[in-house]
């Protein structure tokens, strides 16, 4: 196939990358694994070699054979074992009724286990890749009769049917180990067949098969090749669970009577032999070949759980996988406690929330990282205060932390105070009384925000009743529904449920859940973005009755700037993690002072396209920070010191501050001749 | 709204589950029938003269061809008809009804067993992730599953009849222990009449079988809730009911659990197989006289009609059991009855 046309060719390639490549990506997820999920892995790696090197070397090493009951002595005389003799030097796990000995029995045991267990899981594999390449190829009513069918065996109590099967298969064949491993590897097709099934028909309609075909490729190749390594991520899971099933439904129909032809050593069948003995209180008959079950399939579990943690990105995606995040620099935390003193004195009634070099950090697997480093604001009750920035500048990140809200391996430092509490450092008792009642945080996801199995009104009554004990369950839904008129839903539907709203709806839902105690402080993360200009408007409005009449302050994140100018009355930008700078709205508009901001003014286009048009390049990764200022890269004015250390945020007018060496005081001084670009940077540009 | 999309959601399971018992009952008939021979012969062969052989063959219809015994079959198991062992005088239907009750009162009193003991180190492991706590109930779970239940079963046996003689290792309660028979289910029947002494034999004899399959199943569920649990804590909801400031318990609870409870019986449904499975292997071990242990005896027999009537009475079950699954899922959960 050619490779040179254009479009779709790169799904094309990326099925043919060196296997060198995909092999580091394979291993990739395991490097990101908690360091449990590989000991899992390693330990059942480690027990399963053990197994092969016992069922293949130790007949050889073992000087009796499973079914042999007597040990020649001298040339021509023998000795027959004793019958259920204890274990002893001469036999290491005692013997059975029928003077076998029980350790040469699990090794022929196992020996045999392993050979129906590859043969069973290939006999499925074979026929479940077969029968799911065909269906999903043919599709069809063909196909939805094959589902249905595998469906319907798959639903099948697994041992009933292996019974089933080799009871007719015994017409057929003598009990062996071809006839056993049918009987087990039957019940696994199904699984094989969904996932290449599944696999093949996704792959049919992508576009670059299409594209494949259309320069004349052989479309079985592409999507074989396409199908085979999708299915090559789930089958290894599958297949070693599998293989651990196996083992037990093979012991399980042995032990029924239904296995391999007696006194062939099998663990279950002898399991069954046991049962007389145990009643009679002899225990190492049936206590063995057990433990070689159950430590074989625990092995066999412990890869292939290892596995799928490994590779279900759900399950590997957690806080805790990755490096520690450095604790803060002693000379931060003495600032800290100082810093609290000074904060008791000035914290009057005038100030929703004190934020003092706040930082919110998470692990990440590629590092640690502080989405916001090292912030400090304050907002006036009856405020409205903006905070804009570039996506993945750290501004949710903020917002979660004004609640000490923290994902997994997140941490928050610094200072947030709350009415005198420091959200920070507060016991969690105080810290949840205060969410939702003090501070109420509206979340920039509408959609997934609300518990899908509860009413509209559930919610409501559950938050207000848990702030507030004594409200009857009658007066909590009156609440409800005034505050749903504020956000403009008819107070009819409180007991809907969520997913019977809009996108739209339900972030007014969210809004109404976080004025509804009418907060200090209300954290509005994008709350109008999925929102029609109209709806919008009202919901500024409503947001503006709350903090003139209410003394509500409003922390407005927001990517549009248009909303700022009308809603706000001062103006925080993000950068890299950073405030880079802070004023009130009209200065912030007319005359902003940091390169960055200046750059956002300028372009008229909304920030939620990533790139900026009149910004090249991307913020810098937060991992590994520049170690002056974040903004360098990118900046029309950078000088040389720039990079050498971080700016402060200084000065720059009143009530205006900006962290840029264009400005004294920032830390370094300005060399001779810079000057500072000022006025409206949409006429006097960047 | 809310009764007509239900009752709209459950006709739509009902109308889903008629192709599946279909095709589940056209492979359990061709698979039984894909033995050469005949049922009669494989069981009585050589025990009767030849004449009564064929007489039997005729009197059961297996000398008309196979397009008609597929068809008495099917119309026949449709009308909870399951036919009438070569080995036994009853009917198949009247062995459901002799022997059921002992199996589903073993199911039931190990599934609380297994859904204690899931739903709770589940729970706490999928909270405590990673600590010593999660991994100890994960080893737990996954060595549980490994044991398999007949053994797990002889060590009870072994320690807790044999060595310290505290609890029956076999039978359910018989002869003049049990209570006079009313329902079946002999815990219920000796409350109704009121017979204690009764009651005691009668759950003692459970213990032992209640335990082996309920831990079975219990590791199972640890697993299920465990994965459950990780996935609803981590959603946005969930960090939600945080932000309004509800307690951590009404948010593991009310939010997080609750929400998971629903794959957890989605999957518990598709379990419900591997109950029977091991439902057969713990009444082996325990000679409990129930269905299973029924069924493996005809087996043993070599009894055709005998299996192929059991077998298609737990297919319709298990058709059964995930068709109520749906509709269960379906009142807890709004979304889906749409
Ligand atoms: N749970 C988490 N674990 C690891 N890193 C995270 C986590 N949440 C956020 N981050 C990282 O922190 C940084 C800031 O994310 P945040 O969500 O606060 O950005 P944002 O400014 O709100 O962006 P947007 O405008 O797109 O909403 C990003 O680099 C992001 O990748
Ligand atoms: S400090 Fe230097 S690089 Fe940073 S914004 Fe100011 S001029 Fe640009
Ligand atoms: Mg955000």
């Amino acid at each position: 196939m050619t490779s040179t046309s254009t479009g779709g060719d790169n799904a094309v390639l990326e099925a043919r990358t060196p296997l060198k490549t995909r092999l580091h990506h394979a291993w990739r997820p395991f490097r990101e694994s908690s360091r449990i999920s590989r000991g899992l892995i390693f330990s059942g790696l480690g027990i399963i070699a053990a197994f092969i090197a016992l069922a293949f070397i130790g007949p050889l090493v073992y000087p009796y054979g499973g079914t042999q009951y007597r040990a020649e002595t001298s040339p021509g005389e023998f000795t027959t074992f004793p019958e259920l003799a204890p274990p002893s030097a001469e036999h290491w796990f005692g013997t059975t009724k029928d003077q076998f000995d029980v350790l040469a029995r699990i090794i022929d045991g196992a020996t045999l286990a392993f050979a129906v267990m590859a043969l069973a899981v290939s006999i499925a594999m074979v026929v479940g890749v077969t029968l799911g390449l065909f269906s999903g190829y043919r599709g069809g009513r063909l196909d939805r009769i094959m589902v249905t069918a595998m469906d319907a065996v798959y639903a099948f109590p697994p041992l009933v049917l292996a019974i089933i099967v080799s009871f007719v298969l015994a017409a057929y064949l003598s009990p062996g180990v071809p006839s056993a491993a049918a009987a087990v590897g039957l019940v696994y097709i199904p699984q094989y067949f969904r996932v290449v099934r599944n696999h093949t028909l996704s792959v049919k309609e992508e576009p670059f098969v299409e594209a494949a075909r259309s320069f004349g490729a052989r479309n079985r190749t592409v999507l074989g090749r396409y199908v085979f390594f999708n299915v090559v991520q789930t089958v290894p899971v599958i297949l070693t669970l599998n293989a651990a099933d196996a083992i037990l439904v093979l012991a399980s129909l042995g032990f029924l009577g239904y296995g391999v032809q007696p006194p062939t050593p099998e663990w279950g069948y002898d399991i069954s032999q046991a049962v007389n003995d145990v009643a009679a209180g002899i225990w190492w008959t049936a206590l063995w070949p057990g433990l070689a079950i159950v430590l074989l399939v625990m092995a066999l579990t412990l890869v292939g759980e290892g596995l799928n943690d490994v590779i279900n990105p759900l399950l590997r995606a957690r806080g805790k996988a990755g490096r520690k995040i450095k604790a803060m620099p002693m000379a931060r935390r003495r600032d800290r406690s100082q810093r609290r003193s000074d904060a008791a004195e000035q914290d009057g009634e005038g100030l929703a929330v004190k934020v003092r070099d706040l930082r919110v950090g998470y692990r990440t697997a590629s590092g640690p990282l502080w989405a916001v480093d090292g912030v400090s604001f304050d907002i006036k009750r009856g405020e409205t205060v903006a905070l804009v920035g570039e996506s993945g500048c750290g501004k949710s990140s903020m917002g979660r932390a004004m609640l000490r809200l923290m994902p997994p391996g997140g941490v928050v430092h610094g200072q947030v105070d709350v009415d005198g509490t420091d959200v920070v450092t507060a016991p969690g008792s105080e810290v949840r009384k205060l969410r939702g009642e003090g501070v109420s945080l509206m979340f920039q996801e509408p959609m997934t925000r609300l518990n899908p199995l509860e009413r509209v009104s559930d919610h409501f009554v559950e938050m207000i009743r848990t702030h507030k004990p004594k409200t009857a369950r009658e007066q909590a839904r009156a609440l409800a529904r005034d505050a749903l008129v504020q956000v403009g839903i008819p107070p009819t539907r409180i007991d809907n449920y969520p997913h019977e709203f809009s996108g739209g709806m339900r972030q007014r839902v969210m809004l109404a859940l976080s004025i509804v105690l009418t907060p200090r402080l209300i954290v509005a993360d994008e709350p109008t973005t999925a929102l029609d200009v109209i709806v919008e408007s009202q919901i500024l409005s409503l947001l503006e009755r709350l903090r003139a009449e209410e003394n509500v302050g409003i922390l407005f994140i927001t990517h549009n700037l248009g909303v700022v100018a009308e809603a706000c009355d001062r103006v925080a930008v993000m950068y890299a993690g950073k405030i880079v700078e802070m004023g009130p709205v009209d200065e912030i508009f007319t005359n902003p002072k940091h390169p960055y901001t200046r750059g956002l003014v300028a372009s008229t286009i909304s920030l939620n396209t990533t790139e900026l048009r009149s910004i090249g390049g991307y913020p810098p990764n937060l991992i590994d920070p520049p170690k002056g200022c974040r903004f360098a890269a990118r900046c029309p004015h950078v000088m040389d010191h720039c990079t050498d250390t971080p700016p402060e945020l200084t000065e720059v007018g009143p009530d205006q501050r900006a962290a840029c060496f264009l400005y004294p005081g920032a830390g370094q001084p300005v060399p001779e001749g810079v000057v500072a670009p000022s006025g409206d940077p949409q006429v006097s540009g960047i | 709204m809310k009764a007509g999309s239900l009752g709209r959601y459950i006709a739509q399971r009902l109308l889903l589950a008629i192709p599946m018992v279909f095709i589940l009952l056209t492979l359990l008939f061709l698979l039984l029938n894909a033995a050469p021979g005949d049922p009669v012969t494989a069981t009585l062969g050589g025990r009767l003269p030849p004449e009564e052989i064929a007489q039997r063959k005729e009197a059961l219809g297996l000398n008309d061809p196979l397009y008609v015994q597929y068809f008495n079959y099917m119309g026949n198991a449709l009308t909870g008809d399951f036919g009438n062992p070569i080995t036994d005088p009853r009917s198949v239907v009247q062995i459901v009804l002799d022997t059921a009750p002992a199996t589903i009162e073993l199911a039931i009193a190990a599934m609380l067993v297994a859904i204690l003991l899931g739903i709770t180190v589940g729970a706490l492991s999928g909270r405590l992730r990673d600590t010593p706590f999660d991994v100890g109930g994960r080893l737990f779970g996954i060595l549980i599953y490994a044991a398999p239940v007949f053994w797990t079963g002889l060590l009870a046996q072994l320690y807790f009849s044999v060595e310290l003689g505290w609890l029956p290792s076999q039978q359910r309660a018989g002869g003049f222990d049990a209570p006079d028979p009313i329902t079946g289910f002999y815990v219920l029947d000796s409350i109704i009449t009121g017979d204690m002494a009764a009651l005691g034999t009668v759950l003692s004899h459970l213990v032992l079988p209640a335990v082996t399959l309920g831990l079975l199943l219990g590791g199972v569920f640890i697993r299920l809730v465990r994965v459950n649990m990780l996935q609803t804590l981590r959603s946005d909801y969930v960090e939600a009911a945080r932000a309004r400031g509800l307690r951590e318990h009404v948010v593991l609870f009310r939010h997080a659990f609750k929400t998971a409870l629903i794959p957890i019986i989605t999957i518990m449904g598709l379990q419900f197989a591997m109950l029977i499975g091991n439902a057969v292997l713990t009444e082996h071990t325990f000679t409990w006289p129930g269905l299973a242990q029924a069924l493996v005896g005809f087996i043993g027999a070599r009894d055709y009609a005998a299996v192929q009537g059991i077998v298609t009475f737990i297919a319709l079950v298990i058709v059964g059991v995930s068709l109520l699954i749906d509709i269960f899922t379906g009142l807890v959960d709004p979304r889906v009855r749409y």
